[in-house]
């Protein structure tokens, strides 16, 4: 107790007197505590809507899309399903909605909702036998529509027959991803509602859901599926699907965030290593001082354990309030996993603790007698500074040359932590300038089109005529998407057709080759991953019960749906498919700003065309800029403290030798120059080797990441030369900046001469 | 009342290639309320021995009792422990904390000790306010003069009333006026009954003391009361000069 209390009085003065530097170590670890606590709650489902709407809606895990009515009694017997949920009938119509027109898919539902994937309704009430001419609406495809209670919906049935409904509930459903990236939007309908709409049979689907004992036996139970259903079968979809495509771009966030904040841990940890171990250094005289006045060992190490390691929680204090609160602030209440978060929490402690108990046992086995000299830095000339005066280096620089290696343990240290930080740097910037890679060359990301159109209320060849003649415009290739049943896998993928084999739109083939002839695709990693194919291969899909049969020749980079899409020419697909095309993709020519063309082709159509700009994954990406900036802040934050720790020992292993390099002729300036060189010899080797390593590596992992994502390797750049020398050139230049001011004043200062 | 004993201490350097006897079979005894010196030139043991008396150093054989209770044996840390109450220390180069003011520097011994807070802070109060020293109380300790620092150095020694103050060269840095004023200091807290130990190597410091002990070559060549004032034969060992 008495320890504690005398203990305390010392680590308070200790901090007061180096506030700066504890600062620097608390935000350093606050803003990576909080970086790992957003990549975890990221990267844990959280963040994905389909989990808490999956357990509101008693969701269903496998959807089955029918031609005809299907056997509901087999299907329910199958093994491992619980409960299925319909069949219920579903007709595709289009909705007219301030002059456009989107796919939609009506589904006959009862008045009394299902016990099995009942759509759980958000604003206003389900559906009512009494008003039959209502309407409940998917929320996000409500959303789009901007369609509020009440709203009159006019929709066009497949025999051309208009009629209108009211909007009666907005409802939220885990059976199908958002609109607009999953089409046809959903709306549910009475059943007698529908048969007055759509009443021909044979113009319509029947959909089923398949509730299961186990999420993991969805693959055997659709398989089964497949083989019992045969031809009947339209299409399957699975809770994986569903997920994955309610999943935003919150993963590849969370994995930057991961690694920045993994590698940023290590930084932060050994920056905080490097900090205690240097203070206890530069304070062996007042630890041997405590010691003769009745301070033990252990007492000692403790007292230097809790000083440091308290920076260290304090960091992680803060980081876990700053991490949680904006986590809760930006993406809600719910998505904060407490035990992951708890686990970061409790390891980031440990390992802090882990940091800072060498240098606190170090400091504890200080003899206690003030006066012994402490460790006096030993050494001999390195081979580098013999080089030096080889070749008739200024004698400061020989002499800090000398100094920088003099201490080898701190010497490593000091270039180690400065190389992480610009490692990290380094990668931070090569992802930087994959994105402007993106925005540059859209075409590599599979977006030489910057323009959709789709004929809307037009003819498709006028529209296609329309975008011929505007003058923007370079070329227009017909296409169509289309989803196809993988029979193997038992779920359906996007094909996507755009172009003809003769004249095809050039897809970013960054394996294999583009596709020549009918018959040939090429296919996003997801999609290879998916089938276990090689390009090279065969394989067999069927859409809307045609058989498609293509080979492989060659892998895209694919940013869309997890890469899990089939590339094809339009000539590839079946007649009933693919005429007349769904839309028309727009290569501008260059230096044509797509919103121009747009603004133009509108105008012309008479606002007859639907004409959409391409999303860009980098603009979809943006957010990935402000975390990059917010990283770097922190890295160079790290290097900071680094840097802080390696000048202050560098001044304190020659504070008693500047009275000598005086005596011995040195001019303040030289006396500088020495100090500054013993750092920034280490900070200039930091920070290259850093570089080095960070770009060398850079690219393989944005591939790896991209491999990973289903987009496939061949998207990471390197950053530019000129974007490397300049961070180098900053970075050397603001560390000799920050190692010049104790130089300087140290230079200058009247150094008594006096035992230490 | 014995205070201290040492029985045939020896101090022997192994460290380098030859082993250097620093302290050589050295046989002292100090009663309570006595001020001993101990002189002797420079590699002569002095700071050795004092060291190992309050515990700083280890002894290479022999034994050391201090208070009737045999302390040579003890760890590293049970010396910590009895140094808290019963030793105090003076260095030469004062080992002011440099990060803390004065007055904590001054608190910090008794707050180890188990003293509370409040009554620390009343004692660090008397002591700085008997070496005049009150108004540097939240100064830190390089604002200080050398003679302040020292005299502030002596004040955390006596904090804790100790059984024992052991110097170390306490004015072998400071100038002669800061020299008198450090040692006036010392021969008050003398009078009032403080056993010290003292290490220096001048003799003008040494007139202060009842007994003078020289050393040389890590051995006891001489041990007597300053008053007997013995004749030498000039070479220095217990050659006395007033101070006054």
């Amino acid at each position: 107790m008495s320890a504690v209390r005398a203990g305390n009085r010392w680590i308070r003065a200790d901090l007061l007197a180096r506030r700066g530097q504890a600062t620097l170590t608390v935000l350093a670890i606050a803003g990576i505590v909080a970086a790992l606590i957003a990549a975890v709650t990221l990267l844990e489902d959280g963040t994905n809507p389909w989990r808490s709407l999956f357990a509101q809606t008693d969701g269903a895990h496998v959807w089955i899309y029918t031609r005809d009515s299907p056997p509901v009694v087999r299907l329910r017997e199958l093994d491992g399903v619980t409960q299925a949920a319909g069949p219920y009938r579903s007709a595709s119509v289009t909705v007219v909605q301030e002059g456009k027109k989107e796919p939609a898919a009506l589904r006959a539902m009862p008045a009394t909702p299902p016990q099995v994937a009942h759509p759980v309704v958000a604003e206003g009430r389900w559906l009512d036998p009494a008003r039959p001419d209502g309407v409940v609406v998917e929320r996000s495809f409500a959303r789009a529509l901007r369609l509020t209670l009440g709203a009159p919906l006019t929709i066009t049935a497949l025999s051309g027959a208009r009629h209108t409904l009211y909007v009666r509930g907005i409802a939220d459903s885990a059976e199908q991803g958002f609109f607009p990236e999953w089409t046809p939007g959903l709306g549910w309908v009475l059943p007698e509602t529908l048969d007055r709409i759509e009443p021909a049979l044979g113009r319509s689907e029947w959909v089923t859901g398949l509730r299961l004992a186990d999420p993991e036996s969805t693959q055997v139970v659709s398989q089964r599926v497949v083989v019992m259903l045969e031809d009947q079968l339209q299409r399957v979809y699975t809770w994986r699907q569903v997920r994955a495509a309610m999943e935003l771009d919150n993963r590849l966030l969370g994995t930057l965030l991961a690694l920045f904040g993994v590698v940023g841990l290590v930084a932060a940890v050994l920056a905080l290593a490097n900090a205690a171990g240097g203070r206890v250094l530069g304070q062996l005289r007042d630890l041997a001082t405590l010691k003769s006045m009745g301070f033990t060992r252990g007492q000692v190490a403790g007292l230097l354990v809790v000083e440091h390691g308290a920076l260290g929680l304090v960091g992680i204090a803060l980081g876990t309030v700053a991490g949680w609160s904006t986590t809760v602030a930006v993406l809600g209440s719910t998505s904060v996993a407490p035990m992951p978060v708890l686990t970061i929490v409790a390891g980031t402690a440990l390992v802090v603790l882990a940091a800072v108990g060498l240098p606190a046992w170090r400091g504890g086995r200080t003899p206690p007698i003030p006066a012994a000299p402490s460790a006096p830095p030993r050494g001999h000339l390195s081979r580098l500074a013999r080089l030096a005066l080889l070749v008739r280096l200024p004698p400061a620089l020989v002499l800090g040359t000398r100094d920088a290696f003099t201490r080898r343990v701190p010497a490593f240290l000091t270039a180690f932590g400065l190389a992480v930080p610009m490692m990290m740097i380094t990668i931070g910037l090569g992802v930087w300038s994959t994105l402007d890679n993106f925005k540059k060359n859209p075409d590599q990301v599979g977006q030489y089109a910057a323009l959709h159109v789709r004929p809307g209320k037009l003819e498709s060849a006028a529209a296609a005529h329309i975008a011929k003649i505007d003058p923007g415009v370079q070329a227009v290739y017909p296409g169509t998407e289309v989803n196809a049943l993988a029979p193997g896998e038992a779920r359906s993928v996007r094909v996507r057709a755009i172009g003809t084999s003769t004249e095809p739109y050039p897809f970013p083939v960054v394996e294999g080759r583009m596709f020549t002839q009918p018959g040939e695709a090429v296919a996003g990693q997801g999609l290879l991953d998916l089938l276990g194919a090689k390009i090279g291969d065969r394989v067999r899909l069927t859409v809307g019960g045609t058989p498609l049969i293509v080979r492989i020749v060659g892998r895209a980079v694919e940013p869309d749906l997890d890469g899990e899409v089939l590339s094809v020419g339009l000539d590839s697909l079946a007649a009933k498919d693919s005429v007349p095309p769904a839309f028309y993709a727009l290569a501008l020519r260059d230096g044509v700003d797509p919103a121009d063309v747009r603004t133009r082709l509108l105008a012309s159509s008479g606002e007859g065309l639907d004409v959409q700009r391409v999303v860009n994954p980098a603009d979809r990406l943006a957010i990935l800029r402000v975390v990059i900036v917010a990283l770097i802040f922190l890295l160079s934050l790290i290097g900071l403290a680094n840097l802080l720790t390696a000048s202050a020992l560098g001044l304190r292993d020659h504070a008693f030798d500047l009275a000598v390099l005086k005596a011995m002729g040195l001019t303040p300036r030289q006396v500088m120059a020495t100090l500054v060189t013993g750092t920034g010899l280490l900070v200039v080797l930091g920070i290259l080797a850093g570089t080095a390593v960070g770009s060398s590596v850079v690219v393989f992992l944005i591939d790896l990441q991209g491999h990973n994502s289903g987009v496939g390797a061949g998207i990471g750049r390197a950053p530019a030369t000129a974007t490397l020398v300049t961070s180098v050139l900053v970075a050397v230049g603001a560390s000799l900046a920050v190692a010049l001011i104790p130089a300087r004043r140290a230079a200058r200062a009247q150094v008594p001469v006096t035992a230490r | 009342m014995t205070i201290l004993r040492t029985v045939n201490l020896v101090k022997i350097y192994s460290g380098g290639a030859v082993p250097v006897p620093a302290v050589r079979g050295v046989d002292l005894t100090v009663e309570e309320g006595e001020f001993v010196v101990i002189m002797g030139p420079s590699g002569s043991g002095k700071s050795t021995l004092v060291h190992m008396l309050g515990g700083l150093d280890n002894r290479t054989s022999g034994e050391i009792w201090l208070g009737g209770k045999r302390v040579d044996t003890l760890s590293e840390s049970a010396w910590a422990v009895l140094r808290r109450k019963h030793v105090g220390f003076v260095f030469q180069f004062f080992n002011l904390v440099a990060n803390m003011t004065v007055a904590d520097n001054v608190e910090l011994p008794a707050l180890l000790a188990g003293v509370a807070p409040k009554d620390a802070k009343a004692r660090r109060e008397h002591l700085l306010g008997a070496l005049n020293l009150t108004e540097r109380a939240d100064a830190a300790p390089a604002q200080l003069s050398g003679g302040e620092q020292q005299r502030v150095a002596l004040a955390r020694a006596l904090a804790n009333q100790p059984t024992l103050l052991l110097a170390d060269e306490p004015t072998g840095n400071l100038d002669s006026r800061n020299t008198r004023d450090v040692l006036r200091l010392l021969s008050e807290v003398h009078k009032d009954g403080q056993t010290i130990v003292m290490v220096t190597h001048d003799a003008r410091v040494a007139s202060l003391a009842d007994r003078c002990v020289s050393l040389l070559d890590g051995e006891i060549v001489d041990d007597g009361r300053i008053s007997r004032r013995r004749s030498g034969g000039g070479s220095g060992a217990g050659e006395v000069i007033e101070l006054r």
